[in-house]
């Protein structure tokens, strides 16, 4: 109950500040970039308010608990991507004038077979984050209030799809902003109170880390997935009387549904092809995937992904439009840096605790839900509901924001660049979008968030990055070089994630470099562009499409004082700069319009 | 008489609506040449600006994991009952990132000022053509200059 007067609040704040933003808009551009009259702290609270999604809130404390120590590096990949954003994409993307990726291909290169390519890897990308943000709302619900998964996948989906289709981006400015601060005070407030309340044992517990191998106290474990455990000699369980009951020792087929409190102090079954929390290697801050003892390729892989693959983020990017300049551009992504630090001081925290407090999470697959089960087990009376209300909130707060953001660019990828269309069209496309991510994330809740949000950062790294990095630095850059680059990048990624759900079992440093693609396919998307683009010839006016990306747009404000120069100068102050600056935007914005 | 209104367009948009096709004809970006050295000046500028914070950045998302895995001994070193390497994941790279992006930021906002005084205190560009090197970018088509009146390709 008290579950339900957490997210209430949270989905009906959303819903009222979407509705805020519908008087102020009238156009594409309104509904698309909130027509870029947004100031860099508050842009800057929405972007990490947007970037913040279920993934860090819930995620990273869940890989913690899961894999170790090393998962820490995850938030820092996410926080240094902004760093190479402001240093090579932030503020000529802006002054590209383009609202979309795809818009900024076409700006550049002038090819529209290039910019149904990226419209579809925004698709891609776009499917593979909002997936585990819904599944996550599904499973985070359905730990705190026994709701089955579904109830909270489609209720996700339509707060998020009402939001947007009828606020656009003007809501969701100013509903990423707020839920940035609620998502900061939701998080940091809780990590005070369970450090403080878990008393000096468990304190001293989580820096010690040492191996989960018996309950410390009857432990009732839900598994909504099923599971293969080995049972090891001397495992009982509580039956339904409250006698203890030995299970048989050996392979034992948990079906999904199925409830069972392992009784105190009997040794705790290990799951297949999973490492046991806290075991050798989980305090390494290094992430050994799988213990195949390659801790550095594990981690830079990881790194690589998510640094390169936040500057290729379409949401992200998207955001930097609702700038008003190139400058605003950079600020914003300079304060979003200090923003997210603030944040991810605290996901080791629940990690740590998490360890020692719900170890037993692992057994089902739902360490992800850690963060919301650890107050219950901190204080069981009305301070431990509060708080597990509270942190219910910011993590629905959290898939919130970020499936705005990304619903928008599906959406905005499928009715403005595959099959352009008005305003209407838009709409009805941000409710089709969110049916099709409810249906495919109904069957998904057995995928980890951290695994498939990592995976869209690697496509994203292995596409958009070299496609932006070289179309804004590389003035030699050719379309049919993006195009390949592209594909490549794509093509490469999707068959390296195939291999590894379906494909045969691999071990040694092909394993790793399987699971986690990025070191291999982001030279080799960069690699594809620059010897396509070597093979043909830039157009004629490449240099000149390049290098407008780097001027900034209040070079000749007429307030500047001006000495009076010869006559033969040209008077660049009444040059059609402005009017020029974005043509592209407004002729197609304007065209949507009518 | 009914009180029927009826929307009246001139036959271009009527066959342009009846086309569906929302988006115009794509045109290439233009650049004024006048504009070109000041461009490449800050192209250039950013170009280095851009290597040098990759490099700052490479160095500690590269660096610090391999001084972790060089020297696993700091897992045992405790601070406060934290093992160093723990806390050297969170407490290292955060401040460090954001110190980064303000320095960053401070250097490219400088950067467009500087010019931008430049530029005023010659009379916005007047024979800037001159003084800036414009080598290595002498491919670019110079008549590609102001905007183009629309439609031109029709006649």
């Amino acid at each position: 109950m008290i579950v339900a007067l957490a997210v209430a609040p949270v989905v009906l704040v959303t819903m009222l500040i979407g509705l805020r933003g519908v008087a102020a808009m009238r156009t594409t551009s309104d509904f698309l970039v909130a027509s870029r009259r947004v100031s860099p702290l508050l842009n800057s609270a929405a972007v990490s308010g947007e970037y913040l999604s279920a993934a860090s809130f819930l995620g990273v404390a869940g890989l913690v608990v899961k894999d170790g120590i090393g998962s820490l590096w995850y938030p820092v990949g996410f926080t240094a991507g902004y760093i190479a954003m402001l240093a090579l994409v932030a503020a000529p993307m802006r002054r590209s004038g383009a609202l979309t990726v795809p818009d900024f291909a076409e700006a550049r290169l002038g090819s529209a077979a290039l910019r149904r390519l990226a419209a579809v890897v925004v698709l891609v990308i776009g499917v593979l984050y909002l997936v585990p943000q819904f599944r996550t709302a599904g499973l985070v619900l359905s730990v705190v209030t026994e709701t089955p998964y579904w109830v909270g996948v489609v209720l996700a989906g339509g707060v998020v799809s009402a939001t947007l289709a009828l606020g656009g981006m003007r809501a969701a400015t100013y509903v990423q902003a707020f839920q940035f601060v609620f998502k900061l005070v939701l998080f940091i407030v809780p990590a005070m109170w369970l450090l403080i309340q878990a008393g000096p044992e468990v304190r001293t517990e989580a820096v010690q880390p040492s191996e989960f191998t018996h309950f410390s106290d009857d432990t009732t474990v839900t598994f909504r997935v099923g599971a293969t455990l080995d049972v090891p000699p001397g495992a009982e369980v509580v039956d339904r009387e409250g006698g203890p009951r030995a299970l048989r020792p050996g392979a034992w087929e948990v079906p999904p549904g199925t409830t069972v409190t392992f009784a105190d102090g009997t040794p705790v079954p290990e799951v297949r092809g999973e490492a046991v929390p806290g075991s050798d290697g989980w305090e390494r801050p290094l992430l050994d995937f799988d213990d195949e003892g390659y801790p550095l390729l594990g981690t830079w892989s990881v790194l690589i992904a998510t640094m390169l693959g936040t500057m290729g983020l379409p949401h992200v990017i998207m955001r930097f439009h609702t700038s008003p300049d190139g400058r605003a551009a950079r600020r914003t992504a300079a304060f979003t840096v200090a923003l997210l630090s603030v944040f991810y001081l605290f996901p080791g925290i629940y990690g740590v605790l998490g360890r020692v407090l719900v170890p037993h999470l692992y057994l089902t697959g739902a360490t992800d839900s850690a963060v919301v089960a650890l107050p219950a087990q901190v204080d069981d009376g009305t301070a431990g509901t509060v708080f597990t209300g509270l942190l219910t909130a910011g993590a629905f707060a959290a898939f919130l924001a970020t499936s705005l953001g990304l619903l928008l660019v599906v959406s905005g990828a499928i009715s403005h660049d595959l099959v352009p269309g008005g305003l209407r069209q838009l709409r009805l496309a941000v409710i089709g979008a969110a049916a099709v991510i409810v249906l495919l994330a109904l069957p998904a809740a057995a995928f980890d968030a951290g695994t498939l949000v990592t995976w869209g950062f690697t496509v994203a790294a292995s596409t958009f990055c070299p496609l932006l990095v070289l179309g804004i630095w590389w003035r030699r850059l050719t379309a049919a070089g993006a195009l390949s680059g592209v594909a490549a990048g794509l093509v490469s990624t999707i068959g390296s994630f195939l291999v590894n759900v379906a494909g045969p079992d691999l071990h040694g440093w092909v394993a790793i470099l399987v699971a986690q693609p990025a070191p291999w396919t982001v030279p080799l998307a960069f690699l594809t562009m620059v010897v396509v683009s070597r093979l043909g010839r830039p157009a004629p006016w490449a240099t000149a499409a390049m290098l407008r990306l780097h001027l900034h747009e209040h070079r000749l404000s007429p307030f500047v004082a001006r000495p009076q120069s010869d006559s033969a100068a040209r008077d660049l102050g009444h040059s059609s700069w402005p009017a020029r600056r974005s043509s592209a935007v407004r002729r197609i914005t304007r065209r949507l319009g009518r | 008489m009914t009180g029927r209104r009826v929307a009246v367009t001139s036959p271009q948009t009527r066959l342009a609506h009846a086309r569906r096709r929302y988006r115009g004809p794509w045109r290439p970006t233009t650049l004024d040449p006048a504009e070109m050295p000041r461009a490449i000046a800050l192209y250039r500028e950013g170009r280095s600006r851009a290597v040098a914070a990759l490099a700052a950045l490479g160095a500690l998302i590269f660096g610090l994991p391999f001084l972790l895995w060089l020297w696993p001994t700091l897992d045992d070193v405790r601070v406060a009952g934290v093992p160093v390497s723990w806390a050297a994941i969170v407490l290292v790279p955060f401040p460090a990132m954001v110190a980064m992006a303000f320095w960053q930021l401070r250097r490219a906002e400088r950067a467009e000022r500087d010019l931008l005084d430049a530029d005023a205190d010659q009379g916005i560009g007047a024979d800037a053509d001159a003084d800036v090197e414009t080598a290595g970018f002498g491919t670019v088509d110079k008549t590609t200059g102001p905007d183009k009146p629309a439609g031109e390709g029709a006649s």
